[in-house]
């Protein structure tokens, strides 16, 4: 028994020697290696797989698509040089780009495009994000480095559908053999890094790629780890165990701001944070209810205290960076008008409400939700809150209308194709109630209706923009949601650390990076 | 984290009250144990008038004023929402304890019957009941009261009937083997003698004197109780906010551990102080009603 | 063999209660965005469109030639999720239990020897505490006090030891100081018996008395609490392994309760569940080794 009791003493010493060992092997050696910290994990990097932001932001040094869309929104060439349309635009042609290979030194040409669209598109294999190439009725290599696709009907967003993140081109013969339900780790792409391993829950390590088609990344390797819990993720940015983290909760920012050797970046998102009216349902079928109760809510108050100014009040029902957006608010904060407006429709009293919010899916989401339900209390409207975890809050809120049995619901949404049609269309267009769409409020107008199907057709920029703002317009008078406030977000680097790219979508870029 | 109660032989009926008597002199004389019973006494003191003590409505937000220090105005400070932490933590003191107290009632009515009759029956019904809580017990309580919340959905209740089928098996166990010792004791065979029915025996005869390892164990319970509710508000599956519950506190505050600690000091000290008491007393309760130790 | 009637009820139990969760896969993957479509893809490919009787027939089809299935969430295999996860959970688990015992039996011995001196007294406080923090306050505490404060251990991750001195240290404090108590009373216990009377009364050397005699005795309890709180260590990492961003199975089962990833919830906890009984085995069998009757009768106590 003595020697056992030895033996673990004995371990615990040689355990607490190593440990508290000096630490100057990290922090003296060369840095080739750029360490980023994020929230999740990626589910999987196969494009047909990915589903979740943290896929995208690791997935695309990997593997990249056929446009690009740049910080601004613009479209710009990646794997495809150009493109043109036919008349009514329902045939696409594309250039692929020539001498590039992929990291298994297969080379890139139409065919490969051509097999990794098919696999999106193809319903047996079952891609989360097929919607997004819903229109393609045809794909077809007609030259070697020349692509078409054909659409059912003309659709105007396709340009910016073919630059989302999870419409990734790999090698063919990482998919030439798969079955419709195969799937593999580490994808092979055209990408300015080449993935070497992932530590399942720990981390995803990869290595610059020497034969990329572009300017090559100056930093060797790049490691992204998965760090759940946000204090932690400051702790190891603060440590120098990552060079950079997403995701900085707004209350750090004045604490990182001070220490010099960490930058705090901000960007803004395309993400609108909103609470839905269930709008078939009493009291929410009145205008006058929907306009008080966006009257009711400071959404500045919320945006410069809980978000430290690290948010932006919703002026529309998408933001400002999308395609087709027209400022039409804010609903200025009164709570006056907003009790005369609830007098008005015989409410003078007020009423009382259920408010169904997520904890932890948004920023600060359960702390905005009550900072709501007091205002609303201000103005005599009793809401009591409910939060469901989110994959049941999620099926909740996608009852059909006859078994809808909530009054209103928080809810945020990333127009990440930066076109009003992925914004507009899903939410609030009446052939999108639930349970076929997003449009979980069930709200309805024909002329709204009829806007967005005209500008999903139309070609002409101008006529469509045209188009959406009157659409914009009459949402916002039709005040079906709340309308809150767009989410901004907070990176944080270390001061070694340049030419990261901080994307509105929500993705941290390192291709361009260097130590200084 | 449970803690183990060895079930002791108990007394016949008879020695009750002098029984009752006897422990408390051998509780009062544990000075641990009366610190203990002065930490409770005192949280359920403050619990019950909180509405007396509390100097701010614990729900009425003020964002102007968040995450402020303490000051004579706000004993223990303000959390993210400017609410007064001093009058949530009052009122957050009832409900963890009724946390703790309800879900050990639930635990206790549900798994007391069960190892009573498996206990009492034995055989194979018995050995079966014996191997599953033996994998139940093994199971860390925490992970089976998280499946349960997720089916039943987030909020305080839930977190109470979670945390005390989580305690279940627990309480099976123990009971069982007191059961055990019981029923071998001269009074249980002369009421079977006498032609008692078996619920009859069960509950008259045998179940009143498992009390002692029972209530021994519920003290320990409602502390491991207060605690899983804690972790589960750290997954995002505890009281629905705005409830001034303290695990809930303690895992909204942690955002604010570097900007504004007192957010997460005082209620993670309340937590501490709390479960320290019914230790305490747990111990003390088991060594007086133990015989040997006595 | 009682056991396998047991893993199946352990097995049915799961597959049931996991289906009871409201919300399904499909959502918890793709979010706002999960069309229809993909719901009903992700249905029928993982078979949750067949009666549930169908569907455990098939897991117990698949689970005898040791098929797990596949993750719905990464399409991978869960033999191979768990396969990564399981070692790292066993590593912190085994040390957070050395910890534990080590520092646990140690100060119960010392404090049952030198019963109210200011050792007892300081370290039963001490282990008071230990089991009243909430484990998740008290990794964050370490976490800023070791990491950020005193730049000495990583906060999170894998890879060296170092590593995991902060996680199994969170981890087996609540189960040092429940050890500490044990052995503590049950060396109490111990000493007051006839046996270490007879044995001091033979003049036999005090500490002889203790660590021979008393303490293999002493530690008849603490052997069972030791597997139990294996066990409990084993899947009660989850908090841990959250804070210290530790990719263990404990966090792996909890995300996939949370993302309705059914195979890996039912793979995991009949994992857990085959594991414990094996410890329940093991602590059996140690049991025998260390109960005095058998010594006493075979003269080796002696």
């Amino acid at each position: 028994m003595k020697r056992i009791v030895f033996t673990l003493v004995a371990t615990l010493i040689v355990l607490g020697l190593v440990a508290c060992g000096p630490q100057a092997a990290d922090t003296a050696a060369v840095r080739d290696t750029l360490t980023i910290a994020i929230g999740a994990e990626p589910e999987s990097l196969d494009p047909v797989k990915m589903t979740s932001a943290p896929a995208a932001t690791v997935g695309e040094h990997v593997v990249e698509r056929l446009i690009y869309m740049e910080e601004d929104g613009t479209l710009t060439p990646m794997l495809a040089t150009s493109w043109s349309a036919n008349a009514d635009s329902t045939v696409w042609t594309f250039e692929i780009r020539q001498g590039v290979t992929f990291h298994d030194g297969a080379p890139l040409n139409a065919e490969a495009v051509r097999a990794n669209l098919a696999r999106f598109v193809d319903p047996e294999v079952g891609a989360a994000y097929r919607f997004l190439l819903g229109s393609v009725q045809d794909i077809q290599a007609t030259g070697e480095y020349t692509l078409q696709i054909t659409l059912a009907q003309p659709f105007a967003p396709i340009l910016s559908h073919l630059s989302h993140s999870f419409i990734g081109i790999v090698s063919p013969n990482q998919i030439s053999d798969l079955a419709a339900d195969g799937t593999f780790e580490i994808p092979v792409g055209t990408g300015p890094y080449v993935m070497e391993r992932w530590s399942r829950g720990d981390s995803i390590r990869m290595s610059v790629n020497a034969d990329y088609w572009g300017p090559i990344p100056q930093i060797p390797n790049l490691v992204f780890n998965f760090i759940p819990e946000e204090s932690a993720r400051i702790v190891a940015l603060e440590t120098g165990e990552a060079d950079a983290i997403m995701a900085v909760p707004p209350q750090d920012v004045a604490r990182l701001q001070q220490n010099p050797d960490i930058d705090v970046v901000f960007q803004t998102t395309v993400r609108t944070i909103y609470i839905s009216f269930n709008n078939i349902r009493e009291p929410f079928t009145d205008q006058r209810v929907r306009h008080a109760l966006n009257y009711a809510i400071d959404k500045q108050a919320i945006v410069d205290s809980i978000f430290e100014g690290n948010a932006f009040v919703a002026d529309a029902p998408i933001v400002d960076a999308v395609f087709g957006h027209t400022t039409v608010g804010p609903y200025e904060f009164n709570p006056d008008r907003a009790r005369e407006l609830l007098a008005e429709a015989g409410f003078p009293n007020g009423f009382d409400m259920v408010l169904h919010h997520p904890t932890g899916r948004y920023p600060l989401d359960a702390t905005v939700a009550q900072a709501v339900q007091s205002m609303l209390a201000d103005v005599g409207v009793n809401a009591t809150l409910e939060t469901r975890e989110w994959s049941a809050y999620l099926q909740f809120t996608s009852q059909p209308p006859d078994r809808a049995e909530y009054d209103s619901f928080m809810l945020g949404w990333g127009t990440v194709t930066l076109d009003a049609d992925y914004g507009l269309f899903a939410l609030l267009h009446t052939r999108q109630w639930n349970p076929n769409g997003n449009n979980r409020g069930f709200y309805s107008n024909p002329r709204v209706d009829e806007l967005l199907d005209a500008a999903r057709i139309e070609t002409n920029p101008d006529r469509r923009r045209t188009m959406y703002h009157e659409a914009v317009d009459l949402i916002w008078d039709d005040a079906p949601w709340i309308f809150l406030y767009n989410a901004g977000q907070i990176n944080a680097v270390r001061s070694n650390v340049q030419g990261l790219i901080h994307h509105p979508l929500e993705n941290l870029s390192a291709w361009a990076a260097s130590f200084r | 984290m449970a803690t183990e109660v060895n079930p002791t032989t108990a007394p016949s009926p008879r020695e009750k009250t002098s029984e009752f008597r006897e422990v408390l002199r051998h509780l009062v004389r544990n000075r641990a144990a009366v610190v203990g019973l002065c930490i409770i006494g005192g949280f359920v003191l403050v619990s019950l008038f909180a509405p007396l003590f509390a100097t701010h409505d614990p729900l009425r937000i003020n964002l102007g004023n968040r995450l402020k220090p303490p000051s004579a105005e706000h004993f223990l400070g303000t959390d993210e929402l400017g609410r007064d932490l001093f009058s949530r933590m009052l009122y957050g003191g009832r409900i963890s304890l009724n946390i703790g107290v309800i879900s050990v009632f639930i635990g206790v009515v549900i798994g007391v019957p069960i190892g009573a009759v498996s206990g009492y029956f034995g055989g194979k019904l018995d050995m079966f009941t014996q191997r599953f809580i033996d994998i139940m017990i093994a199971f860390p309580g925490i992970l089976l009261a998280i499946v349960v919340v997720t089916v039943l959905g987030v909020g305080v209740e839930n977190v109470m009937i979670a945390t005390g089928i989580a305690s279940v098996p627990i309480y099976a166990r123990l009971v069982r083997g007191s059961v055990l010792a019981i029923k071998e004791q001269s009074y249980v065979t002369a009421a079977h003698a006498a032609g008692l029915g078996d619920m009859r025996i069960i509950f008259r005869q045998i179940l009143p004197n498992c009390l002692a390892p029972i209530i021994v164990q519920s003290t320990f319970q409602i502390a491991t109780s207060i605690l899983w509710a804690a972790g589960l508000g750290f997954l995002g599956l505890g009281a629905q906010a705005p409830t001034p519950e303290w695990g809930a506190i303690l895992s909204n505050g942690r955002a604010y551990i570097r900007t504004a600690h007192h957010v997460t000091t005082y209620p993670g000290l309340a937590i501490l102080l709390m479960v320290l008491g019914f230790n305490l007393v747990g111990d003390g309760l088991r060594d007086a009603l133990d015989p040997k130790t006595r | 063999m009682l056991a396998i009637p047991v893993v199946i009820g352990v097995s049915i139990i799961v597959f049931s209660l996991v289906r009871l969760i409201p919300g399904d896969p499909a959502r918890a993957m793709a979010g706002v965005n999960a069309t229809p479509d993909f719901i009903e893809a992700i249905r029928v490919r993982h078979a949750l469109d067949q009666p549930i009787p169908v569907q455990y027939a098939r897991f117990v089809v698949r689970f005898l030639q040791g098929d797990l299935g596949n993750s719905i969430f990464s399409g991978r295999p869960v033999t191979t999720e768990i396969g990564e996860r399981f070692p790292r959970t066993l590593i912190l688990a085994t040390i957070a239990l050395v910890i534990a015992t080590t520092l646990g039996v140690t100060a119960g011995i010392i404090s049952a020897t030198r019963r109210n001196s200011l050792f007892d007294n300081a370290s039963m406080l001490v282990a008071l505490v230990g089991v009243a923090a909430p484990v998740f306050w008290m990794a964050l505490m370490l976490q800023l006090l070791f990491a950020v404060q005193l730049r000495m251990l990583p906060a999170t991750g894998i890879g060296t030891i170092r590593h995991l001195v902060l996680p199994s240290i969170t981890l087996g404090t609540a189960s040092a100081a429940l050890m500490a108590r044990i052995t503590r009373s049950s060396m109490l216990d111990v000493l007051r018996q006839d046996f270490i009377t007879t044995a001091r009364a033979k003049g036999l050397d005090e500490r002889l008395v203790i660590y021979k005699h008393a303490l293999k005795n002493a530690l008849i309890p603490v052997v069972t609490v030791l597997g139990l709180q294996f066990g409990i260590l084993l899947g009660g990492a989850v908090l841990t392994e959250t804070v210290f961003a530790w990719p263990g199975v404990g966090r792996l089962l909890v995300d996939a309760i949370l993302r309705r990833d059914y195979p890996v919830v039912q793979g995991t906890v009949m994992l857990l569940a085959l594991l414990f009984v094996l410890i329940n085995l093991v602590v059996d069998i140690i049991y025998a080794f260390l109960d005095p009757r058998i010594h006493y009768l075979s003269g080796r106590g002696e």
